[in-house]
């Protein structure tokens, strides 16, 4: 029963990191096609980074501690990235340099969010297993 | 044509007029010209106008051929039989060589048309001295004149420019001239003419339209389909060559259409041997300076002038294939502001009643390029061929041929460039007056520099000219560990100081009164100017709270926006934005880390330098540091405020104080634009995708420029967004909105044709060196903040070696030219400039070779300078001075024969000589060891044999003539490059270290210290070019 709650849990942290990111995306494409200034777009998009970075630490952390390692496992990589260019001070969007990163923040957040439906359907799979065998 | 005196200037100007009965100005498209086939004939009119041959058919043969449109005319031709003219479309820089040697065979050399039989004129064409010596003056002339024969037999007698082979023929001789390296030597090489050609004909009669029209350098469709008349290459020289190329045999007839298509520089055909095999001599060198290319006005006579807008080719490709071929960055280079000489002032326009009138869809400006349809009631835009209708008040009827008839009242229907004065539309908020607010470092070392006194001197001896009077406002802040705010509120009679300490939390005291109206507060300014060196003369702070200080004059200004001026002495220390001492760790130097010292430590800068932008504020900034200042962080501010970085290191105001006078008295005076944002607009199918200078992105496209004048240029690149352009032709419009002092808001409107090409051969032979260096230097001080120098370097000279490759292979098989380095001539400077930019101060070398502060000053001012000043800073003039001096007239031409550039290398220093230096930003002025003791003493008085490093502050003009004609010189340079104050540096020869770090550093041609020298550069050049070529 619990291993159910805890995939319902992920499930739900990874839809708000899928929101996040697609959020942070529309801004970007906001931005290319001159719907909202640079000003804008990278302010919106620098005040959901930190929640997005938090978001994906607890994530793994909670894979780990609910002992789905595997899972966890898998969310190293991303996590590895997001420290790293937390370190580097690279987390944040540039607002004088946007135009010129915009292909790479895209390229980054696409990727992202590919990552994270994979985890999405992976949870929802163990989920779903979960929930079958408990009726079993 | 023949008979016409040569020595009249007829046709100097751009004979526009005369070809009112081919307009080639409304209906730039249409076929009124019957024998044209295609539409790029268009250009044709010109050439064929030339009044000259008024009997002939005005028309040259028709051409079918899409080529011949870029023929430029060749009224210069015209315009002077003698030598020059004919250099004129590609080779500029060649006049002046030829000049030189040549003009004295000419007198009367203009004889009747020979127009049956021009292979006459030719023989000695076939001189392959020419060619051998890759002699940049020697090759031109020789292009021309084959591109007579070819075409003429057919139609000779229809051949307007038939009257250009009596003057060519004359160049021969000229030609051949150059050959050798020693010039002076050539009479002797001309007996060895080689048999004429008169079998060229035939050859040639076969495809004679790509030709005839004009004399013009290029004959691009020669090499392309031509193949049949393949000659052996023009390799075959009696001289030097031959030795290295025994197998090339003896020139036959047609060589000479190899020569239109690129130069060569023969070098050593062995592999690895250390001969060069080269002469260090016959290199090109630009000792013209900047020539631009002629053919891209001439072609499109209605284009702004190329101080406005310059393409890297003004052949635009017109397929993603021909892109990718093309290894040079692909682009423009803008300076919307630039200064016109007297008489060509941008005319401004005003559309009172009818609106600026604009394509609907597109938002072009209406231009010369615009065609009016259905008796004058619609217009098409050029841009996107949209038919938009004309406002009736702008309505005027058309002519026969499809003109309107009040074109010679319209500026902005004939001319490139317009201003025109923008209604309400265009405004957000009421115009902005003119502002300025300095930012003045009072810490002990700013004070004891003297920078304070010589800033608060000048600012006050600038206050009548500072533009936009009785609108100007003016305020003030001072900083040293507290932050000092001067009210300068009219009513007062002496300025009132308040003092911030509390750095974490910034208010501003008095929210109304420290931004001030200058006629209104003139004379509270004005004491506040005359104490303000002395209020401080005793300070003993040491701290500077900079970042403060900034957010605090950020608070004043931003609801008008403006021109902050930051006078800045010591390293941030208190407060936001305090920066480290970073400069300081050697080991980082080579690494991968290496990048980080050269963009912003701290994010503050960036924040700020964003809001700046945001809020209309243009940042300059002026560093005195005496040590390291992190100008790479301060630098950002600049950047993205569209201003500019001035850094005097180790300021002494004895010694530096002219330069700073005439800076900070040039950036107040000069006509600014506030507020602006600039725009480029270009044809469908292309667009403007990456922009590299000082400003910030407003939108994809959008450039926002807070503050700008006639020193900044941008530049940016070009992509193709369809796989083929169907146009023949394409357009660009540079638009600049802005504030003008006055309180008008106008519009800056450049609009430009070029046309698109599918042949690579013609791109390269359109390219423009300048444009292209330029961009070249952006890309690579770009990539200085993300990677290694030695990374940045090498991608110069990639990129080099790449186009040559892609260039040899259009060429060396069909024409075997083994060991052979060809380039376009377009493209004969291309070596050396990126020679002379990985020695400049940005690339050059490592840790030692230049402090960090210096490299990322000159960064930031390379990132905006204009190409000519661009191309100045990094292949300065050299100049001999003694013989001028010792001579003892006062003649203006005279001046200029003194003023002969020499090659920037060390052999060209005589030690018995008085060398001058000018790069634009400084000079430097060499005295040779064995230097005449007379002159030294004539120039620096008594105590002439002291250190001159010393003597350089008394360095004033004496009371002896020679001293007296030394200053007028030097003033009459400066006048020539007013952007700058070129301090003057004395240096002795063998005075270790000033000379090497002044003079020997910057003779790029040199090899030092594990650089190349040009000599080895271009063998580098070649030998990469020739593997896997």
């Amino acid at each position: 029963m619990w291993d159910l709650y805890a995939w319902l849990g992920a499930f739900f942290i990874i839809i708000a990191l899928l929101i996040v990111i697609v959020f942070q995306l529309m801004c970007l494409a906001d931005l290319e096609f001159d719907y909202i200034n640079p000003y804008d777009s990278s302010s919106r998009i620098n005040s959901v980074v930190m929640p997005e970075f938090i978001g994906q630490g607890v994530l793994c952390f909670f894979y780990l501690v609910t002992g789905h390692w595997f899972m966890s496992l898998l969310c190293v990589p991303y996590l590895y990235h997001n420290v790293q260019s937390y370190m580097r001070r690279e987390h944040l969007v540039d607002v004088t340099e946007i135009y010129n990163m915009l292909k790479w923040e895209k390229k980054q957040r696409l990727f992202k969010l590919a990552y994270l439906i994979i985890l999405l359907f992976l949870s929802i799979f163990w989920m779903i297993m979960g929930a079958l065998n408990e009726h079993d | 044509m023949g008979t016409e005196n040569p020595g009249r200037p007829a046709f100097t100007s751009r004979p526009t007029s005369p070809f009112t009965s081919s307009p080639p100005v409304a209906t730039p498209f249409s076929s009124t010209n019957p024998m044209v086939g295609s539409g790029a004939s268009t250009f044709r009119p010109n050439t064929a106008a030339a009044p000259q041959a008024p009997p002939r058919s005005p028309f040259v043969p028709a051409a079918g051929l899409d080529r011949s449109s870029f023929r430029p005319p060749p009224q210069s031709t015209y315009s002077d039989p003698s030598v020059p003219s004919l250099a004129t479309s590609f080779a500029p820089p060649n006049s002046g060589a030829f000049q030189r040697f040549s003009s004295p065979q000419f007198p009367g050399t203009a004889q009747p048309p020979p127009t049956q039989a021009p292979p006459l004129g030719q023989p000695p064409i076939q001189s392959p001295a020419a060619q051998l010596y890759s002699q940049p003056g020697s090759f031109r002339p020789p292009t021309h004149v084959p591109s007579l024969p070819m075409g003429s037999p057919p139609i000779a007698n229809t051949m307007p420019p038939v009257g250009s082979m009596p003057q060519a023929s004359p160049l021969y001789p000229a030609a051949r001239v150059s050959g050798p390296p020693p010039m002076p030597g050539y009479a002797t090489q001309q007996s060895k003419t080689v048999p004429p050609a008169p079998t060229l004909q035939s050859p040639f009669a076969t495809a004679p339209g790509g030709y005839v029209p004009t004399p013009s350098v290029s004959a691009p469709p020669l090499h392309a389909h031509q193949g049949g008349y393949i000659p052996p290459p023009p390799v075959a020289a009696p001289g030097v060559l031959q030795t290295q190329h025994p197998g090339f045999g003896p020139p036959t007839g047609p060589i000479q259409g190899l020569l239109e298509d690129f130069s060569s520089l023969s070098l050593g055909s062995m592999p690895g041997s250390l001969d060069p095999g080269l002469e260090s001599k016959s290199l090109p060198r630009p000792l013209d300076g900047d020539v631009e290319p002629k053919s891209f006005a001439e072609m499109f006579p209605m284009n702004c002038h190329s101080r406005f807008l310059r393409l890297t080719t003004s052949a635009i490709p017109n397929s993603q294939s021909l892109v990718s071929r093309w290894h040079l960055p692909l682009g423009a280079v803008v300076c919307p502001l630039a200064e016109s000489p007297d008489g060509e002032e941008v005319p401004i326009v005003n559309f009172a009643s009818t609106g600026i009138i604009r394509c609907r869809r597109c938002r072009t400006y209406v231009n010369p390029y615009v065609t009016f349809a259905e008796a004058g009631r619609k217009w098409r835009c050029n841009i996107c061929s949209l038919l938009n209708e004309v406002p009736g008040d702008y309505f005027a009827h058309l002519d026969a041929v499809g003109r309107r008839i009040d074109l010679d009242q319209r500026p902005e229907l004939t001319k490139g460039s317009v201003e025109f004065v923008a209604p309400t539309e265009y405004m957000v908020r009421p115009p902005m007056p003119p502002l300025y607010f300095f930012l003045i470092d009072v810490s002990i070392s700013a004070v004891r520099s003297g920078m304070v006194q010589v800033v608060a001197q000048t600012i006050k001896s600038c206050l009548d000219n500072l533009p936009g009077f009785p609108r100007t406002q003016i305020g003030f802040i001072t900083f040293d560990s507290t932050i000092h705010f001067y009210n300068l509120k009219s009513s007062l009679t002496q300025p009132q100081m308040m003092v911030v300490s509390d750095l974490d939390d910034i208010f501003i005291p008095l929210p109304d009164d420290l931004l001030v109206n200058l006629s209104e507060s003139r004379e509270v300014v004005e004491t506040f100017l005359d104490s303000l060196p002395s209020m401080f003369e005793n300070n003993l702070n040491v701290e500077s709270a900079f970042g403060p200080a900034l957010k605090a004059a950020f608070m004043v200004m931003s609801q008008l926006g403006g021109k902050l001026l930051i006078f800045q002495n010591t390293l941030p220390s208190l407060g936001v934005g305090r920066l480290k001492l970073r400069g300081d760790d050697v080991r980082v130097y080579g690494t991968d880390k290496e990048y980080t010292l050269r963009v912003p430590e701290d994010p503050f800068y960036k924040q700020m330098a964003a809001d700046f932008s945001k809020y209309q504020i243009g940042v300059n900034i002026y560093a005195f540091n005496e040590k390291y200042g992190d100008i790479a962080s301060l630098g950002t501010l600049a950047k993205y405020t569209g201003g500019q970085v001035y850094y005097y290191p180790s300021f002494q105001s004895n010694i530096h104080r002219e330069k700073l006078r005439h800076e900070l008295a040039r950036d107040l005076t000069r006509e600014t634009a506030w507020e602006s944002v600039m725009r480029v607009r270009c044809g469908k199918g292309i667009r403007f995708t990456s922009y590299h200078g000082n400003f910030m992105l407003r939108s994809t496209d959008l450039l926002a420029l807070p503050a700008v004048d006639c020193d900044k240029a941008y530049a940016m690149q070009l992509s193709l967004e369809d796989t083929l352009l169907t146009t023949q032709t394409v357009y660009f419009q540079v638009a600049l909105l802005y504030t003008a002092s006055c309180g008008e808001r106008r519009i800056r409107v450049h609009t430009a044709a070029a046309p698109t090409v599918t042949d690579l051969g013609e791109m390269y032979r359109q390219a423009d060196t300048g444009a292209i260096i330029s961009l070249f230097s952006r890309l690579a001080i770009e990539k200085t903040l993300t990677h290694k120098l030695e990374d940045a370097r090498s991608a110069v000279q990639l990129r080099i070696v790449k186009a040559l490759r892609e260039y040899r292979n259009l060429y060396a098989v069909q024409h075997r030219l083994g060991g052979r380095l060809i380039y376009p001539e377009s493209l004969k400077f291309l070596p050396l400039y990126g020679l002379a930019l990985c020695k400049s101060t940005v690339l050059r070398g490592g840790y030692a070779d230049v402090p960090l502060d210096e490299r990322s000053a000159a960064g930031f001012t390379m990132m905006a300078l204009p190409v000519k000043k661009l191309l100045k800073l990094l292949y300065p003039n050299l100049i001999r001075l003694d013989e001028y001096l010792t001579k003892g007239s006062y003649l203006d031409d005279e001046l200029k024969n003194a003023i002969k550039r020499l090659p920037l290398t060390a052999e060209n220093l005589d030690s018995r000589g008085l060398y001058l230096f000018d790069d634009g930003f400084r000079f430097i002025l060499w005295f040779g060891r064995m230097l005449s003791p007379d002159i030294s003493k004539n120039l620096l008085g008594q105590d002439f044999a002291a250190d001159l490093s010393r003597n350089q502050v008394n360095f004033t003009e004496l009371n002896h003539e020679m001293s007296k004609r030394l200053f007028a010189l030097l003033k009459k340079l400066r006048e020539t490059d007013p952007s700058y104050y070129q301090l003057c540096h004395l240096v002795r020869q063998g005075e270790q270290p000033r000379e090497g770090f002044l003079l020997l550093a910057n003779l790029v041609e040199d090899q030092m210290s594990g650089t190349n020298g040009y000599v080895d550069w271009v063998l580098q050049i070649h030998r990469q070019v020739q593997q896997n070529a």
